[in-house]
């Protein structure tokens, strides 16, 4: 298993973020974790991916416990987060290879290392400018390449396709597919539909912190009997808005997400 | 993992910083031009007479060039006298602007309006005082809205008086003849004062240091925060976080950047103070980088743990205001902290700007030693010691909720 969580739970005050989710990933697998906005997607990243201790339970990523191999874990994953990790006054290169240093890589590795992801997203003429002047497609292209620089087993993507036009949607949609060459693992969250349909084996739908249900598209549409994921979703998760007074986070856990 | 990938990776992040920091043209020049400015405007705020005027031991911390108004109401020959006389001394020592008006009541009026800073009144009888051997009074009227200029109005008039006095007091000591001393007639007892430190100490020479370490203090300070909760608002921070660096490093990398920063700013403001004030370093440079270098490190400690309680930028700025106002003005940067009550020199004292502007002071203007300066090092030393192990696990704890 490339993933393995045992009743992991995050609350923030009064407020149960994730809520004793157990989660498995397969190796090489694309898993869609799909849920509307504030159903915990992110949060159940964060501690999958170190960043966030959790209240209870615990994972296992890539076989290494978060907590208490949280370095072992690093080395074995990639994150594209919600926000850009890119330096905005810096450029392309200078971006790469501040990571790339981190993760223990030097010289002339490197240096092709980077050349080559920069190629992959078809940067190499802007490869001298500031990112900060860069469209937000071109941004996310070099953003998604960032969490390939030491080639990890597993890989997490937290929306990566959230504001981009058609276009570029389609590049980081193939690109997620070639990513997954190689035995590589990938856990994209999102809520668009369509999206999940097209890349996942299984998607497991989350909503107020706990896991639904998890399943391939397919059999997801055949239990419920409906033409496409929208409508699992739908029938799943609700068709009301989602702001009511209950699911309100305090104000004080705000900054910490 | 060994010590040297961990000082290469802290190295990494530190460059990274820096090489940031380059990058914003428009802050690098702000960063450059803000000590120069500074600088500028408290060297000129509190100039020095040159030794090469001929009363240049008689005055401390003149204000030059204050507009004054003499208004003679006597009419005596003795108050023309003394009226041309006291103009010429004003404007040999550069002290004030000297104007004559027609009637107090005029003077009065540009006063409040704030064109005239005081108003010298010869008055009616004096001359008549002076020539029958009575003490004839002169009367200062100043401007008393800022209390301090007040005092050094009245202070620089008293000694052009005084320099006057004691000319009209030895023409008529020598006019009884027989060879006395009028300064021994007049003063038994004199007192001079001899300069401990060479040439002269101007007030300058007591600003400069300690504002070289208020700018590092200030500098650091903000510069952390803005760094640290930039690149967690930004969300780089995650990018480092989630790659297999141990956390401190972090903060010790933001520290490392910070100190050059902090140092280039000092010496900055060094240069401007020797090259255009006339400010002179008489200890060694090696101190005073070492007194920097632990200036900067005994704060870091409190930006980080600031930073990391406030959780976003505009917090940890205000809060950050909440320690640098009493900072400037209770750590002996500015005041001489002898004018504070005891409690607020408690204050002063507890906080590390104190000690590295106490040390730089010493090196810069008394060529300290090192074990003249050892316990300011030592309490700057433990600060660093202790805010930083206290730093660090907040910081950490703060980036992991």
């Amino acid at each position: 298993m490339a993933v393995e969580a045992f009743g992991l739970t995050k609350r923030f005050g009064n407020f149960t973020a994730v809520d004793h989710v157990d989660l498995s990933i397969r190796e090489g697998e694309i898993f869609g974790l799909l849920g509307p906005n504030g159903a915990g997607k992110t949060t159940l990243v964060r501690m999958l991916t170190t960043l966030m201790r959790p209240t209870e339970g615990t994972a296992k990523v890539g076989g290494y416990d978060i907590l208490r191999e949280p370095d072992e874990v690093r080395k074995a994953i990639g994150l594209v987060a919600e926000k850009l990790i890119l330096y905005p006054r810096l450029n392309a290169v200078e971006n790469l290879m501040f990571f790339g240093r981190l993760y223990g890589m030097e010289g002339e590795e490197l240096r092709r290392k980077v050349d080559e992801l920069i190629e992959m997203v078809r940067l190499e003429g802007f490869k001298d400018f500031p990112i900060g002047g860069y469209s937000s497609g071109m941004r996310q292209r070099l953003n998604i390449v960032r969490a390939l620089l030491h080639d990890p087993r597993i890989l997490f993507l937290d929306e990566p396709t959230a504001m981009l036009d058609p276009q570029s949607i389609r590049f980081v949609r193939d690109l997620i597919k070639d990513l997954r060459k190689g035995g590589r693992t990938i856990i994209l969250t999102t809520h668009i539909m369509e999206e999940a349909e097209e890349l996942s084996d299984r998607v497991g739908i989350i909503d107020h912190g706990r896991i639904l249900v998890v399943d391939t598209p397919e059999g997801l549409k055949s239990k419920l009997g409906v033409s496409n994921l929208l409508e699992v979703f739908l029938e799943l998760t609700g068709r009301d808005l989602r702001d009511r007074a209950e699911n309100r986070i305090p104000i004080r856990a705000v900054g910490r997400m | 993992m060994g010590f040297k990938r961990i000082a290469y990776v802290t190295m990494v992040m530190a460059h990274k910083d820096l090489l940031d920091f380059w990058k914003a043209k428009m802050l690098v020049v702000a960063f450059t031009l803000f000590p120069i400015v500074m600088m500028a405007i408290f060297g000129y705020m509190f100039p020095s007479i040159t030794s090469a005027n001929p009363y240049a031991g008689k005055f401390s911390s003149p204000y030059g060039r204050l507009p004054i108004a003499i208004v003679n109401e006597d009419g005596g020959r003795a108050g023309e006298e003394i009226a041309d006389r006291f103009a010429q001394l004003a404007s040999s020592t550069g002290l004030f602007e000297v104007r004559d008006f027609a009637s107090l009541e005029a003077a009065k009026e540009r006063m409040t309006e704030g064109k005239l800073k005081g108003v010298l009144v010869i008055p009616q009888g004096f001359t008549e005082s002076l020539s029958s051997g009575r003490q004839a009074i002169l009367t200062i009227i100043v401007d008393d809205t800022n209390p301090q200029a007040a005092s050094s109005i009245f202070g620089q008039a008293s000694s052009l008086v005084r320099i006057i006095s004691e000319g009209v007091a030895a023409s008529r000591i020598s006019g009884l003849g027989a060879g006395a001393d009028p300064m021994a007639l007049l003063e038994p007892i004199g007192l001079e004062r001899r300069p401990f430190v060479r040439g002269s100490a101007t007030t300058f020479q007591f600003l400069a240091p300690g504002f070289m370490a208020l700018t590092v203090t200030l500098g650091t300070l903000s510069g952390l925060a803005a760094t640290i909760s930039r690149e967690k608002e930004q969300g780089t921070l995650d990018g480092i976080m989630v790659s297999p660096v141990p956390r401190y490093t972090v903060v010790v990398s933001k520290v490392l950047a910070q100190t050059v920063r902090g140092m280039i700013q000092s010496f900055i403001i060094l240069a401007v103070s020797m090259l255009f004030f006339g400010v002179r370093v008489y200890g060694s440079p090696l101190l005073m980088v070492l007194t920097m270098f632990l200036a900067v490190l005994s704060f870091s400690g409190i930006g980080i743990i600031i930073t990391a309680i406030s959780g976003e930028q505009e917090t940890a700025m205000t809060s950050l205001m909440l320690i640098n106002m009493p900072m400037t003005f209770l750590s002996n940067v500015v005041f001489p902290i002898e004018q504070l009550p005891w409690w607020l020199q408690v204050v002063g004292k507890s906080l590390p700007l104190y000690y590295s502007a106490d040390a730089l002071r010493k090196i810069i203007v008394l060529n300290a030693q090192i074990h003249h300066i050892a316990p300011d090092l030592i309490v700057l030393a433990l600060y660093s010691l202790l805010t930083l192990s206290a730093a660090i696990p907040i910081f950490v704890r703060s980036v992991s909720r």
